[in-house]
């Protein structure tokens, strides 16, 4: 059963993850090792293989979905048995920047291996994100850009974080086409990432 | 050498005088480049369609570009909402940059989001006659100097992916293989006649594109790019080479595409934009597939030009010159239309450069 939802997942079938999932909980399988096993496993492949040029976006979107799908039925089992999410990530796109392909992908391949995500969406202010900080207490903050004009904004939030006193309590992590670890370290961001599924393994380094 | 002769004589993979340029801009970078060159125009369109080129000859640019097709939507008016003919909803959004603000124009929009919507979608007419004036009379009004590019970019996956959302095309790449081949076919008809009339018209280049190319690597896997793009695109070369077989034709995708130019070369590609060189490292695209294919573009856009000084700026373009531009086959130019981000020193750094540096001084 937990192969089947494994399987499935890599396969980017919700349909089938939604029956495996089913069949397992029917089978009082433990929700926790339905989602270690069947799904966050199944997730940390589809990342290896990303790694590896062996699949690409469609694939690694598709697995996300399932991923997601599947995670839609589980949560409530989750949350009765107390099974909580690994660490909890608020991200955005920085303000003035609206491709958000980037972000979705690394917010999936994150709630893939256990993270909770809080997506605040497209060309969010530092406001927004200080705000976002204060409601839900995320250890990691995720911000994107994929233009030179909007990356500087990414530096321009850190600088708002530390207005704040917020900037302490979270890992700032950043990514998008013309990001490198140069401009990362120049901004002051803890975390950088050139894609989706080094992003979710070394979020996962950090906890 | 005029314009016209320099960018053959480079298409022919030999040297000219000095090499090619073509640079594209923003709105609001044309705006700083009329004060600073003291020209008039009206709203720029940075891929060709509409504009006056007084920008384009004070620059001392070699190649024209006039555009039908899709890509005119971007940048198509200054209201902060708009729906383009293709029913594709755009906002304007700012941004800020030390010149000033900026704008782009972004899709939030896309008519084909629901499934079903494909069954009664009609694509505009690409047989108005009114959509070809423009190029008409660029090419009566400057073919004898310049050389005149026929724009049709965004020619299927990118404006699928504005008719049905990004995320969504992505995920019938990978699950909806036959709902692609006609969502692809909307756009690749629209601009396969717009092709063809440009090339009866007498256009000398024909630049097509779509991004499939991420910053290290490809966005979709090579194995997908030939089920769904390369017979498609082959067919669209081979017709404009049927009309006019001297007919060159460019292709666009950024970023990371090499593991796919061996293919473009097979289906009859002549010039490969715009060489990302943070993605392709230029000198090694050269001398691996220099003899098949000449380049366009070449100069970063990511670090050099925005954040780099005007030295860096002038050592990288004769470095280019060295290597991707050695015995001609480079159109020289940044690798996407220069942003408000830009110093007018290093922008001017680069077009005097170019224009001054001939081949036989490097």
């Amino acid at each position: 059963m937990l192969e089947k939802i494994y399987e499935n997942v890599i396969k980017g079938n919700i349909a089938g993850v939604t029956e495996g999932i089913q069949e397992a909980l029917a089978a009082n399988q433990d929700p926790s090792t339905i989602l270690k096993q069947g799904m966050i496993a199944a997730m940390e492949e589809v990342g290896r293989r990303f790694e590896n040029e062996e699949c690409y976006i469609p694939e690694m979107l598709i697995a996300a979905r399932a991923m997601q799908s599947g995670l839609s039925i589980l949560r409530p089992r989750l949350i009765q048995a107390n099974i909580e999410p690994i660490g909890k990530v608020v991200m955005g796109t920085v303000k003035g920047d609206l491709h958000d392909i980037g972000k979705n992908l690394v917010g999936m391949m994150l709630e893939g291996v256990g993270f909770e995500i809080v997506d605040v969406g497209t060309s969010v202010a530092a406001a927004q994100f200080i705000e976002a900080i204060e409601t839900h207490q995320p250890k990691f903050v995720g911000m994107s850009a994929l233009l030179t004009t909007t990356m500087p904004e990414i530096g321009t939030t850190i600088k708002e974080f530390q207005k704040a006193g917020v900037r302490d309590q979270i890992i700032v992590m950043i990514g998008g086409a013309p990001i490198d670890q140069k401009f990362a370290d120049e901004v002051g961001a803890d975390l950088y990432a050139p894609d989706a599924a080094a992003a979710a393994n070394k979020t996962k380094m950090l906890l | 050498m005029n314009h016209r002769e320099r960018v053959q004589t480079a298409l022919a993979h030999e040297e000219p005088d000095r090499c090619p340029m073509q640079i594209s801009f923003t709105p609001e970078f044309a705006d700083r480049l009329r004060a600073q060159l003291n020209t008039s125009g009206n709203l720029h369109n940075p891929h060709g369609g509409g504009n006056t080129y007084a920008i384009e000859r004070a620059l001392n640019q070699d190649m024209l570009l006039t555009s039908v097709g899709w890509a005119n939507s971007y940048y198509a008016t200054d209201a902060d909402t708009y729906t383009d003919e293709w029913q594709i909803d755009w906002q304007n959004i700012e941004y800020q940059t030390k010149y000033g603000p900026g704008h782009y124009t972004e899709m939030v929009g896309h008519p084909l989001a629901e499934d079903a919507a494909i069954d009664s979608y009609q694509a505009p007419n690409p047989h108005r006659p009114e959509l070809y004036t423009e190029a008409a009379e660029v090419i009566r009004q400057f073919k004898k100097d310049y050389w005149i590019v026929g724009v049709t970019v965004t020619t299927m996956f990118e404006t699928a992916w504005a008719l049905r959302g990004y995320e969504q095309t992505l995920v019938d790449l990978a699950l909806n293989p036959d709902y692609v081949e006609r969502l692809f076919d909307i756009p690749l008809n629209y601009h396969m006649t717009a092709a063809q009339k440009l090339v009866e018209l007498g256009v000398d280049m024909i630049w097509i594109g779509d991004d499939v190319g991420s910053q290290n690597r490809m966005l979709i896997s090579p194995a997908t790019w030939r089920r769904f793009f390369k017979s498609r695109m082959a067919t669209f070369i081979a017709t404009l080479k049927s009309i006019n077989p001297q007919i060159k034709v460019a292709y666009h995708s950024d970023g990371m595409i090499e593991p796919i130019i061996p293919d473009l070369i097979e289906i009859g590609l002549d010039v490969l934009n715009p060489i990302q060189p943070k993605s392709m490292d230029p000198q090694q695209i050269k001398s691996k597939y220099g003899d098949a294919l000449c380049f366009w573009g070449s100069i970063d856009e990511q670090h050099t030009l925005p954040f780099g000084t005007p030295e860096d700026v002038r050592n990288e373009i004769i470095a280019r010159l060295k290597t991707i531009g050695k015995n001609g086959g480079l159109i020289i130019g940044p690798t996407h239309h220069v942003q408000l981000d830009t110093p007018l020193e290093n922008f001017m750094a680069m077009v005097e450069t170019i224009a001054n540096t001939p081949y036989s001084a490097l």
